[in-house]
């Protein structure tokens, strides 16, 4: 790469254009760069980025995948640099010309041709459901929008239906959508494939308005996330943790069961804790469980660190020692917690990933707060239960 | 134990004793073998106060003046250059090595200099080691 | 015998830390005469003036040693003690064991052994100390104001206000100063004519203000509270008095002269005034560019001038006014960048200074307003190069502290203006001003390009005749940028005007190595100079915008009517006197004597001094040959025993 430069302000007009207007804001001060999780133990710069943008500079598009979108920098940065738009925006120029890294070329086809990011057949979206649970229909209140991850990763369809189970029990009117729905297209948009996220998102807006939806609960931040910021409709939407810990608060649900003394900590994921805001639900949650000794890890809450799913991480094969899932999991561990509870499918897939390769899942369980709440109710699903409404 | 020279300074009120204020303000270190008497011009200086200052025993004595051309008095740092160039030939004539007498002009502004004189001077004599020319015991 | 109190101040740990106070006062005690020795913690506190005030009443002390900071910090306080208490305030003597000694060493023995000498020589000198007493002189109420920039305008409009009389004497032909050149003012774009321009009015109608325009100070004498300062008023060649400004003559003149104003962008006629709104609406006549003074006719402008104010025979003429005190404020220039050549200022008409810059946004100059460039096009990407010749060991060590503004101001201008893209080269963004830091950002978000290091060389396009290239590094990405631009603008360091050190010296200033005129105390008398009645105002003390010029303005009014605003004063009493027993009538002193206040008595055959004139530097002293002149507070045998007590220890 030679040395000498010129401004190239075409592309830097393209990049302001694609959504990333907040380039020029930046005055480069490395506040982002020094609070960045990925700046100690990669090569990404975030700072650097948004410079290469300003200039329109070539190279960028080697360091542009990095970003796991986790919002530390744009909570921490003095200018309010919208600092995951510049992200999306240089992704999406780039992209488009067909810069896409080889990983993330079969989670953009699937979400093309099936409309889920796993290679799911989209007929098959509720099997995991086994028919047991109710379909969206308009006059439900409720529609529970079944994260494709949820849907397909045989380690979160449990998740999905320790979710279920409790919606059982809560007493509120709920709805599973049926298989036509698409991915939210949350990853999608941060990977910069604006288009293909457009389609998405008017697809599902199309079904929500055919069905009526007016109430969405998620069982994903990042679901949350989309319909809350970029589906461009007043929906309420409810993270799950917060419905359960409605639900507690007003006494319509109470866990019983003695979980004996476990020692759990809880990992904020990105999504719902900075960009949604959602710090406390799902620790009232885990505080209502009996026998859950709840203890927090050093960096949490507003300084949550990141598990390194987001932004597209998920479908990015990472090296060792490049992983901050690795690093989350040491810190839990550190805490002598034998649980890390978490509230997102994208942070299980990874913190799952990083148990097993570090070789601790047998001294670290990871668990959504869905599940341990569902354990205190005393219900495994592992043996799911006979639906008495059914009967 | 090594020798430490006694120097008397002869410092300009407007000058030189405030570049030497200065360079305290500004916090340099120098040798405290200096001990300042301030006038109010370096015109005020007789001859015979240097010769004086050799005969108390000073082992080096130096004068700080406004830059020519900059006095406070316009004209009279000019009549103290003749006249202490003139003493510094008297005190060569009569035997005293040259590098005992020193002139300087240092400014309000130039603290930086007026540590580095002092360093510098107070290590020249150092060198020459105690005078005893004049010196009256 | 003396009864002599010695008082040692800690300053806190300032002297304490590296002065064994306590055992110097004990020294103190030991030596002949000094009857009390007390150590402090702060000897200008109340409690320690109280302290010292006491003792002198309590030991009926006739000398006081206070051995602390210089005095050129507290001698003024220390001597109203001894007013106070009854003792003449010129029996005070201090020690200065902070700025000389205390700070400047970090051993403790070797700060307490100077200390000593130091206290020793004090205590041989005190004891040879006269009450001295002090002169009261009348004081002229006026005020001289030089300099008509912003700064000159709002200090003589102020001293005006008070019912002073005002003399503002500026140079050029109409007040304004630099102001007058801009078109906007950083940070909340106000017209700068729209601003400026009523107060330069105010000071053509305002009876107390005596207006000089081309006119220079040529000469300064006097002391405080008497000033006698020759003013030269340069030929006009127009009789001001009989002109009516109707500027028929500036129309029909057919000389071309280089317009100032303008920053040589344009010419202007031969007589002419600077510019529309010029104070005085008078013009006046170039004889550089005027075609009668380079060819002998012509006279347009003497046949077309109904009032037959033109004047080809006008001479300089000076005449000499009183005042009390004066105001300098004769602000700056920028700097010359051609000798840089790096920036090919003056070889590439596509590179500019920044007040021909301003020059080229004003919808009164050159362009109308328009951004055109000298070829006439309008620029597509623009270059703006901060730190020229400042922050640069090589040029001007100092930052000229508006040129980060101004360069913002630019970029703003030239968005507003034209498409162009708009650069800035920086070394630091240094915004700290009230509104500064807005207005950076607010700049940033127009989309202006901000690339950090500083343009290090413009060079022409071998691509693109016409077009220039900047090079510099981009310190962010660490990558050496060549940005092609068509035009550049160079942001000059400032300095003080050319002749600063010919008005320094007219006025007994000090400067720095630049010119930039020495405040008495840059902290605590920053408008105040070493000349006692002469204070300074604006850049021409360092750089600076035009909030802190307004203020300093202000400041010095109102520094300027402490003097004024009395009728006596009192001066130093430290005034030379002659022994006409021992005077040999040889008048070296008359020769020497910078002010003439020695004069020599033909009917007594001796030399006296006029004590008025005296200024007490003691010259005559030391070229007196038969010791008849007695250099007041500073005698041959105050000084002399001095240098014995320091050379005992």
């Amino acid at each position: 790469m030679s040395q000498t430069v010129t401004p190239f302000l075409e592309m830097s007009q393209a990049i302001m254009e694609a959504g990333g207007e907040a380039l020029k804001k930046c005055y480069q001060c490395g506040t982002c760069s020094g609070t960045c999780p990925w700046t100690p133990i990669t090569h990404f710069n975030i700072r650097k980025l948004v410079r290469y943008g300003q200039l329109g500079l070539d190279g960028i598009e080697e360091f542009m995948w990095g970003c796991s979108t986790c919002k530390f920098c744009v909570d921490r940065c003095p200018r309010g640099v919208e600092l995951i738009d510049i992200v999306t925006a240089i992704r999406n120029v780039y992209s488009g010309g067909g810069m896409l890294p080889q990983s993330l070329r079969a989670f953009v086809g699937s979400m093309s041709a099936r409309g889920n990011p796993w290679s799911g057949d989209q007929a098959k979206r509720n099997d995991w459901a086994k028919d047991q649970y109710p379909l969206y229909a308009p006059g439900t209140e409720y529609l529970f929008w079944t994260c494709c991850t949820v849907c397909y990763d045989p380690r979160n369809t449990k998740l999905a239906k320790a979710t279920a189970e409790i919606l059982k029990l809560s007493g509120v009117s709920w709805g599973i959508p049926s298989v036509e729905v698409n991915c939210c297209g949350e990853s999608l948009k941060k990977v910069g494939d604006l288009e293909l996220f457009d389609r998405l998102k008017s697809a599902n807006r199309d079904y929500f308005k055919a069905n009526q939806v007016s109430k969405i609960i998620t069982v994903s931040p990042h679901c949350l996330a989309a319909f809350k910021k970029d589906y461009g409709e007043d929906y309420e939407v409810l993270h799950f943790s917060e419905l359960i810990a409605r639900l507690v608060q007003e006494g319509k649900l109470s866990p019983k069961k003695d979980l004996g003394g476990v020692k759990v900590t809880y990992h904020d994921p990105c999504y719902l804790g900075r960009h949604s805001g959602v710090y406390d639900a799902p620790r009232d949650v885990l505080r209502s469980i009996p026998g859950v000794e709840f203890v927090e890890m050093e960096r949490s809450r507003e300084q949550s660190m990141c598990c390194g799913g987001g932004g597209g991480g998920l479908w990015m094969e990472k090296l060792k020692g490049e992983r901050l899932s690795d690093l989350r999991i040491e810190e839990a561990m550190a805490t002598g917690a034998t649980v890390l509870a978490t509230a997102c499918p994208y942070c299980i897939t990874m913190f799952e990933d990083s148990a097993r390769t570090l070789n601790v899942d047998e001294q670290i369980k990871i668990k959504d707060v869905t599940e341990l709440f569902l354990e205190s109710l005393g219900i495994n699903i592992d043996e799911p239960v006979v639906d008495t409404c059914a009967l | 134990m090594s020798f430490e020279p006694k120097i008397l300074g002869i410092a300009c009120n407007w000058c030189t004793y405030t570049g030497a204020d200065l360079a305290g303000t500004t916090r340099l270190q120098y040798p405290q073998n200096l001990r300042v008497v301030r006038v109010m011009c370096s015109s005020r200086i007789n001859p015979s106060f240097i010769f004086k200052a050799f005969q108390l025993g000073a082992d080096g004595v130096l004068v700080g003046g406004c830059h020519p051309g900059d006095c406070h008095y316009n004209t009279g740092n000019l009549y103290a250059r003749r006249r202490l160039a003139v003493t510094k030939k008297i005190l060569e004539f009569s035997g005293m090595e040259p590098g005992r007498f020193r002139v300087e002009w240092i400014s309000a502004s130039e603290g930086n200099k007026f540590a580095e004189v002092v360093r510098e001077f107070t290590e020249e004599i150092r060198n020459l080691g105690p005078q005893t020319k004049f010196k009256i015991s | 015998m003396s009864r002599i109190g010695v008082f040692v101040c800690h300053c806190g740990l300032n002297i304490a830390k590296t002065v064994r106070v306590s055992e110097l006062a004990q020294f103190a005690a030991t030596l002949p005469d000094v009857v009390v020795a007390k150590d402090y913690k702060f000897m200008c506190s109340t409690p320690g003036q109280e302290m010292i005030a006491n003792d002198i009443k309590e030991h009926r002390l006739d000398r006081v040693i206070v051995t602390a900071c210089s005095p050129l910090m507290h001698e003024q306080t220390f001597r109203k003690v001894l007013s106070a208490s009854g003792l003449n305030q010129y029996l005070l003597t201090i020690v200065n064991i902070r700025e000389q000694v205390s700070w400047v060493t970090h051993d403790i023995d070797e700060g307490t052994a100077k200390s000593k000498a130091l206290l020793n020589g004090a205590v041989n000198r005190a004891r040879l100390l006269a009450p001295l007493t002090s002169r009261v002189i009348d004081v002229n109420p006026d005020v001289m104001v030089v300099g008509g920039g912003i700064a000159g305008i709002q200090a003589a409009l102020e001293l005006a206000n008070t019912g002073r009389k005002v003399y503002l004497v500026e140079k050029n032909s109409t007040i304004g100063g630099h102001m007058a050149q801009f078109d906007k003012t950083f940070p909340t774009l106000d017209c700068s004519a729209c601003i400026l321009t009523p107060k330069m009015d105010s000071v053509m109608q305002n009876k107390n203000i005596t207006l000089m325009t081309s006119c220079e100070v040529s000469e300064v004498k006097g002391y405080v509270g008497n000033f006698d300062i020759t003013v030269k008023q340069k030929a006009r060649y127009v009789d001001h008095d009989k002109c009516n400004a109707c500027l028929a003559c500036t129309e029909k003149c057919p000389g071309k002269g280089v317009s100032e104003w303008d920053e040589g962008l344009v010419k202007r006629k031969a007589i002419y005034i600077p510019f529309p709104q010029a104070v005085p609406q008078k013009p006046i006549i170039d004889r550089d560019a005027c075609t009668y003074f380079i060819k002998g006719k012509c006279r347009l402008c003497e046949k077309v001038c109904e009032q037959k104010a033109i004047d080809f025979e006008q001479q300089d003429t000076f005449s000499t006014m009183k005042v009390g005190a004066v105001i300098v404020a004769t602000g700056y220039d920028l700097m010359d960048t051609k000798p840089l050549v790096q920036y090919g200022y003056g070889k590439y008409p596509g590179v500019y200074n920044a007040l021909e810059v301003e020059r080229l946004f004003n919808s009164a100059g050159p362009t109308g307003g328009k951004v055109t460039m000298r070829d006439g096009k309008e620029p597509q990407a623009i270059a703006i190069l901060h730190c020229i010749g400042s922050r640069d060991k090589n040029n001007y060590e100092h930052c000229s502290r508006v040129c980060c503004m101004y360069s913002l101001k630019f970029a703003h201008l030239f968005k507003e203006k034209t498409s162009a893209d708009v650069y800035q080269f920086y070394i630091d963004m240094r915004a700290a001003g009230k509104g500064y830091e807005e207005f950076y950002n607010r700049i940033i978000e127009e989309d202006v390009k901000f690339i950090r290091g500083k343009g290090a060389r413009v060079a022409e396009s071998a691509d693109e005749p016409g077009r220039l290239i900047v090079e510099a590094e981009d310190t962010i990405t660490g990558k050496f940028i060549k940005l092609p631009v068509d035009m550049v603008v160079l942001s000059p360091a400032m300095k003080p005007r050319a002749d600063s050190k010919d008005l320094a010296r007219l006025f007994n200033l000090s400067t720095d190595k630049y010119g930039f005129f020495m405040e008495r105390h840059p902290k605590l008398a920053p408008l105040s100079t070493m000349s006692e009645g002469i204070f300074i105002a604006g850049v021409c003390q360092s750089p600076k915008d035009i909030p802190d010029t307004v203020a300093q303005a202000n400041g010095a009014a109102a520094e300027a009517l402490t003097i004024v605003v009395k009728d006596k004063m009192e001066l130093e009493a430290t005034t030379a006197m002659v022994n006409p027993a021992s005077c040999c009538g040889c008048q070296n002193c008359v020769r020497v004597c910078p002010y003439g206040a020695p004069f020599f008595k033909e009917d007594k055959g001796v030399s006296e001094i006029n004590e008025a004139l005296c200024k007490g530097c003691g010259l005559c002293a030391s070229v007196c040959p038969s010791s008849a002149i007695i250099a007041r507070h500073f005698t041959n045998e105050q000084v002399l025993a001095e240098m014995e007590g320091l050379m005992e220890f």
